[in-house]
Order: structure tokens, then C-alpha cells, then sequence
């Protein structure tokens, strides 16, 4: 079976440790990469498509080590967080010029990029140039130049970072798609990204990996973990300062307050509440000693 | 096919557009007219057919003795080390080996050198004319007055410039190279004007001239506006956005650089040489009763321009990739600056191993041309070896990016530019 295992991996960006004795094993299907921005996934998501060098440590993909640059880029589609093409070319210019550089025939180039672009929904779109298109298509654009080479691993960055939710969501689900026959690595600080397509998870925060294992085993950690409680207005900053507060909703003079507290909180009429995946997460946070409301630095 | 696709890429840039335009406008502008001048026998009731260098002991060692003698009390001397303008001022010691050297030559010793008090290094002064107008009067300098004795055998005072020469780092007047050139000039008999002409017609088939003369021009463009075109394309990945889109490809980092380099290579000399043929087109129709070479302009483009395109593109791509489209363009204009204009021996002639533009701004003076053509044809190859060189470091470089390294001087540019 296809997949990436990486032991005691750590890389530096000067003085400061980027990712921390990293241990982590990918196998085929959706894999989600969780943590708020700053935590190290990109970092990890370029040391994965042999883009950043690692300082110690083993990582093989599907059995080839990443020091073969050459190889692992061959079987690797990525895309990053940032991209953009050449303005002026267009959609089919744009991925037959990535395809030659993927050392492509001409026929398999137009093959494929028929074949993706009906995929993507970007057929019509074909000879439109790359600036003229929208947000959503050139995320479509990106995933197509991706899975251009009929990787056997996908790694994509944030990749419905700025998306409307109709667009999110058929993103989601073109992931899914391509996830039967390849391992994809969706990296994303978006906890619905995640609960929606990946089963296998890891979270990562401060170059760390801070857990690891599926969806329904996080929400299981977290069970009898989170409470609701309907409260005064007035009595918000208070409870906010005493508990980790994972959500809100106002109604009139009250507020429906959800809570993370590894105890049951002293306040009345609390009761305990189904933790969905955000409060997992959150509280994975909590209890890995983060700063659950702290962010990138 | 890549290499095609990369010289689409180019095609359609407006840099190159840019490259074309003031390639061709510099052609029309600055050459093209001489196409329509004939070269002409030079007739013997003419009184001034210029000069040429000719190595006579006589006229050298006093010419160049009176000049190191001037740069000596003038404190610093010119010289064109690496075909570049320097202005070298020598430690006390090492100016006191000079002043042996002069000693040596002339018996004035280096406390009279020092004591010296009327030293006045001339130049060049406007007097009036009597018409209201004013003509140039080139004053000689005053320094003392140099007797070089009979027993100074002339193999020994070139052992003593080549000595001084090396005092002062090379590339001096004093040197092999340029010695002859610069002190040894005599005027040019009508025989010789005439020996000019023939080999003119006879050695260059006349195109020849022309060759030389569409090169000196087209030289100053294409050892800039390359660095621009290239500088450009080298910059687009990160420009696009599409760095990590292409990093994260197959293609081997050579191949990639290479190919880019190829691609630029051939579409900034396609409009030279068609400009070379445009040229020999005009140049054959007004010598229709002489045998011309009509491959003599394009075929001089190749061996004379080509380094020129090739170390500006190699140059322009490498500091790309080390820092940034600005600084690129920048350190080739000054390098470009430097060369067209430090010329030590005027627009025709004393092409040093290193000149990086070679002149010859002038359809005569072939002889002129033929006695630096060593030096012209080093620096050819210096150029073009110089260019691979710097392409294959690119590349290491390239690579290197591709793995996340390299890119420190850009961060710090960025970064700087931010704040």
C-alpha cells in the first residue's frame, strides 16, 4: 500500500525550529493537515513535495526517499497556498506549458487537460486567459495543474482559503474524488474543510504534531468535555475568562454559551453538549497546553 | 516542445518588444546611412591621411618616458586592467620604484622629480580664434626636460615600462599591449592610406569594413538591453506567482535554465542578424564592380556580438535569480557604462583582452583593427566562456532554490524595500 511515513523530522529557518521532531504516517485516501496559520503546515506540505530541504529526520514517499528530488517530484502533484500563472496565457496554455515541464508528451498533455478541465468545470473556459479568471476557477486551474501528472500523492495548501461556499464545497468534493486512487495531504486551518472530507487527521501547532488519528476518535476525545449553558449578558466576560468558549448565541438578554472545561462547570444550568469537530479541535488545543485563543505570531 | 514554448514566451514580452524597437531604431538611426557611403581610394595630393601606430624606438621612449614622468608628478596613473577604466595611485613605495625606473632612463633623480615646482599636466584649452570664436589647443604638459642617453638600448627601456607597468597593476600605457598604440603613432603616408584601402577591398571585400563598422555600433546596444530581456523572463516565475508551480516539476534544473537560456539567446540575435542581412543587402548594391562578401557583416555579427549577448543574457538571468530584476539590470548598466565609456585608446582600436564593447567606429583604419585583433579575438572567447560559466553557477543556483535555498539576498531586498 501507497504511503508516506516520516520519522523525527525537524527543519529550522535560521535559529527558529520550524518543525519539531515530526512523526507522522500517511496513507492512501483524504488526509487532513488541521492547525491555525503559523503552526508549520506549509513548511511540513514543502518539505513533503521536496521544495524545502529537512535538517534530520526520514521521509519516504511510497517508498522513495525525499532526498530524490527528481523522482519524488515526478509522482507528487502540489499545490501551494500562494499561485498564480502567467497572465497572459490561457487555461490550456497555462497547463500545457506545466505539462511539458512534467516531461509530457504532446499527447498526453491534450489527454489530460481535456480530461481535467472537464473535471474542474473549466472547459468552456479553456481559452480564457489566466487573469481574467475568478478566485474559484483559478483554485480549480491550480488543482487541475496538480493531478496534471497523475500523481500518486496530492498535497494542497489552504486551498478554500477565500472561497465562497459553493465553491468550497464542490473543491471539497473534487478532493474527495481524486482521494480513491492517491494519497491527498489537504493541509487547512479550516476545522469544516477538514470534518467535511478527511477521516485521518493530525493537528499540528507550534512545528508540532500534537495528535494524531480520525475524525470520530478527536470528537471521542472531547466527549463529556463540552457544556452549554444559557446565561445573562452580563455574565459573559467573566465566563469567558474562566473557560475556553468555543461559541455563541445570542438571545435577547441571554446568550447560549458553549464551553470546553475538562471539568463540569460551576455554573447553573449547565449541561453537557455532543462536541462536534471544532470543539475537538479546540480542545486537543487545550489540552496540549496552547493558547487556544493565540494564532500566528 | 519547451525550448519553443520558452521562445513564445520571449516573443510576446513587452521587454522584448522594447529590445526590438530600440535595436532596430539604433540600427536605422546610427548605421544605416553609412550603407549609402561609398569607400573611397585615397587620392596622393592629400596632405592629412591620419595615423597609424608604428613601433620606432625613437619616437617611443621619449613619448612614453614624458609620459610617465607626467602621471608620476601627476600622482595617479590610468589604466584599463581588465579592459575597465582605473584610476591607480600608488603606495610611497611603490611610486619610489617608479622613480628608480625614471632615474634609470633619465638620471633625474627622485628628489628633483618631487621638487619639481612648475609640473603642469596640459590638456586640452579653448582660445579665441579672432572671429569671436574659440578652437581647441592641445598644451603639452610641463615636466622637466628629458634626455634619454645613447647607451639606453630600446630592449632595455621596454624591460623597464614592462616593469613599470607591473608596478601599477597592469593594463597600463606601459604595457605590451598598448604602448606601441599610445606613444609610437606616426602620421599615415598616402602608400599606407593607399595599403588600407587595398586590403579593404581585397583582404575585407569590402563588406568587411562595413562588418566592422555595424558592429561597433550594434555592440553598444546588445551588451546591455539583453540583461533587461532576460533579467525580465528570469523574474516572471516570481512575478506570475508561479515559482512553487514550476519548482514542484519534473524537469531537471539544468535542462529548465539551459533551455531558457537557449530560447533568449536565439531570439535576441534573430533581429541582429537580420539586421546583419539588411546591411550586406545594402552595402552589395552600391559596389556592384567589386567582389564583396555578402556573409561578411552577418558571419562578423556572430563572432563579435554573440559574447556580448550571451554574457548580458547570462548575467541579466544570474542576478535574477540571486536577488532581483532591479539590481540585475542595474549592475549591468554600470558594467556596460564602465566599458563604452572608459575606451582607452579612442572609438577605433586598443581592444584589450577584456573589453567587453570592442569599437572600431570607423569604415578605414583595418590596420588599426588587425593589430588588436588577438586581443579582440580573446576577448571574444573570454566573454562567451565567462557567459557558460555564469550559466552553470545559475543553474547550481536554481536549483538550490528549488530545494529552498538561496533566497537570502532577495528576502533582505524584499524586506528592505517593505520598510
Amino acid at each position: 500500500m501507497e504511503k508516506i511515513e516520516i520519522k523525527n523530522v525537524n527543519k529550522f529557518y535560521g535559529k527558529k525550529h520550524a518543525l519539531k521532531n515530526i512523526n507522522l504516517t500517511i496513507n492512501q485516501g483524504m488526509f487532513g493537515l488541521l492547525g491555525r496559520n503559523g503552526a508549520g503546515k506549509t513548511t511540513l506540505m514543502k518539505t513533503l513535495s521536496a521544495l524545502h530541504q529537512k535538517k534530520n529526520g526520514s521521509i519516504t514517499v511510497c517508498g522513495i526517499p525525499i532526498e530524490n528530488a527528481k523522482e519524488i517530484r515526478s509522482i507528487t502533484g502540489y499545490l501551494p497556498q500562494e499561485f498564480s500563472m502567467y497572465p497572459n496565457m490561457n487555461v490550456y496554455e497555462a497547463l500545457d506549458y506545466l505539462g511539458t515541464l512534467s516531461g509530457m508528451t504532446k499527447s498526453e498533455r491534450k489527454e489530460r487537460i481535456e480530461m481535467l478541465l472537464k473535471k474542474v468545470n473549466l472547459m468552456e473556459h479553456q481559452h480564457k486567459k489566466v487573469k481574467a479568471l475568478s478566485g474559484g476557477m483559478k483554485r480549480r486551474l491550480g488543482i487541475a495543474q496538480a493531478l496534471l501528472h497523475n500523481p500518486k500523492v496530492l498535497i494542497v495548501d489552504e486551498p478554500t482559503a477565500g472561497l465562497d461556499p459553493e465553491e468550497r464545497i464542490r473543491f471539497r468534493n473534487l478532493l474527495t474524488n481524486e482521494a480513491d486512487e492517491r494519497i491527498v495531504i489537504l493541509s487547512t486551518h479550516i476545522v469544516g474543510d477538514i470534518e467535511a472530507s478527511c477521516e485521518d487527521i493530525a493537528i499540528m501547532n507550534d512545528g508540532k504534531i500534537l495528535w494524531q488519528g480520525t475524525v470520530s476518535e478527536l470528537i471521542s476525545n472531547a466527549r463529556g468535555k463540552v457544556f452549554t449553558v444559557n446565561v445573562p449578558k452580563k455574565y459573559l466576560p467573566q465566563i469567558k475568562k474562566d473557560y475556553i468558549v468555543t461559541g455563541m448565541l445570542i438571545q435577547g438578554e441571554y446568550n447560549i454559551v458553549r464551553i470546553i472545561s475538562d471539568n463540569i462547570p460551576n455554573l447553573q444550568g449547565v449541561h453537557t453538549d455532543e462536541p462536534n469537530c471544532e470543539d475537538a479541535y479546540m480542545y486537543c488545543l487545550y489540552q496540549n497546553g496552547c493558547d487556544v485563543y493565540g494564532g500566528e505570531e | 516542445m519547451l525550448f519553443f514554448k520558452e521562445c513564445k514566451k520571449i516573443l510576446f514580452s513587452l521587454t522584448f518588444l522594447i529590445y526590438l524597437v530600440a535595436v532596430v531604431g539604433f540600427y536605422f538611426t546610427q548605421f544605416h546611412e553609412d550603407t549609402e557611403d561609398k569607400i573611397y581610394q585615397p587620392a596622393p595630393e592629400f596632405t592629412d591621411y591620419g595615423t597609424i601606430a608604428k613601433e620606432v624606438p625613437e619616437i617611443l621612449m621619449p613619448a612614453a618616458t614624458d609620459g610617465l614622468v607626467t602621471e608620476y608628478l601627476r600622482g595617479y596613473y590610468k589604466a584599463y586592467p581588465i579592459g575597465f577604466y582605473k584610476k591607480v595611485q600608488l603606495s610611497e613605495k611603490k611610486s619610489a620604484q617608479i622613480a628608480e625606473i625614471i632615474t634609470e632612463i633619465t638620471g633625474i633623480s627622485k628628489q628633483e622629480l618631487d621638487d619639481y615646482a612648475d609640473f603642469d599636466e596640459g590638456g586640452m584649452t579653448m582660445i579665441p580664434d579672432g572671429n569671436g570664436g574659440y578652437i581647441p589647443v592641445v598644451e603639452k604638459p610641463n615636466i622637466p626636460e628629458i634626455n634619454i642617453p645613447d647607451t639606453m638600448t630600446y630592449e632595455h627601456f621596454r624591460e623597464l615600462m614592462h616593469k613599470a607597468d607591473k608596478i601599477i597593476g597592469g593594463g597600463s600605457d606601459y604595457s605590451d599591449d598598448y604602448i606601441v598604440g599610445t606613444f609610437s603613432r606616426v602620421p599615415k603616408t598616402y602608400e599606407d592610406a593607399l595599403a588600407d584601402y587595398n586590403d579593404i577591398i581585397e583582404k575585407d571585400k569590402v563588406t568587411g569594413a562595413y562588418a566592422r563598422l555595424f558592429c561597433d555600433y550594434m555592440g553598444i546596444i546588445v551588451s546591455i538591453l539583453p540583461a533587461f530581456v532576460a533579467a525580465a523572463l528570469a523574474n516572471a516565475d516570481r512575478k506570475s506567482r508561479m515559482e512553487h508551480l514550476i519548482y514542484s516539476r519534473k524537469i531537471s534544473s539544468v535542462k529548465l535554465v539551459l533551455t531558457r537560456f537557449s530560447a533568449l539567446i536565439i531570439i535576441l540575435a534573430i533581429p541582429v542578424i537580420v539586421l546583419a542581412f539588411i546591411a550586406s543587402f545594402s552595402v552589395s548594391r552600391i559596389y556592384t564592380q567589386n567582389s564583396t562578401d555578402f556573409l561578411a557583416i552577418p558571419k562578423m555579427s556572430v563572432y563579435w556580438l554573440l559574447p556580448n549577448i550571451l554574457f548580458s543574457t547570462a548575467l541579466g538571468m544570474a542576478i535574477t535569480e540571486i536577488s532581483s530584476q532591479l539590481i540585475a539590470v542595474f549592475v549591468q548598466g554600470v558594467l556596460w557604462f564602465a566599458s563604452v565609456m572608459s575606451v582607452s585608446g579612442g572609438l577605433t582600436g586598443s581592444i584589450s583582452r577584456f573589453t567587453l564593447v570592442c569599437r572600431h567606429n570607423s569604415l578605414y583604419g583595418r590596420n588599426i583593427f588587425m593589430e588588436s585583433f588577438n586581443n579582440f579575438l580573446f576577448s571574444r572567447i573570454f566573454y562567451t566562456i565567462l557567459a557558460v560559466a555564469i550559466m552553470l553557477l545559475t543553474t547550481w543556483i536554481y536549483s538550490e532554490k528549488r530545494k529552498g535555498g538561496f533566497n537570502v539576498i532577495h528576502k533582505n531586498f524584499i524586506s528592505k524595500s517593505k520598510t
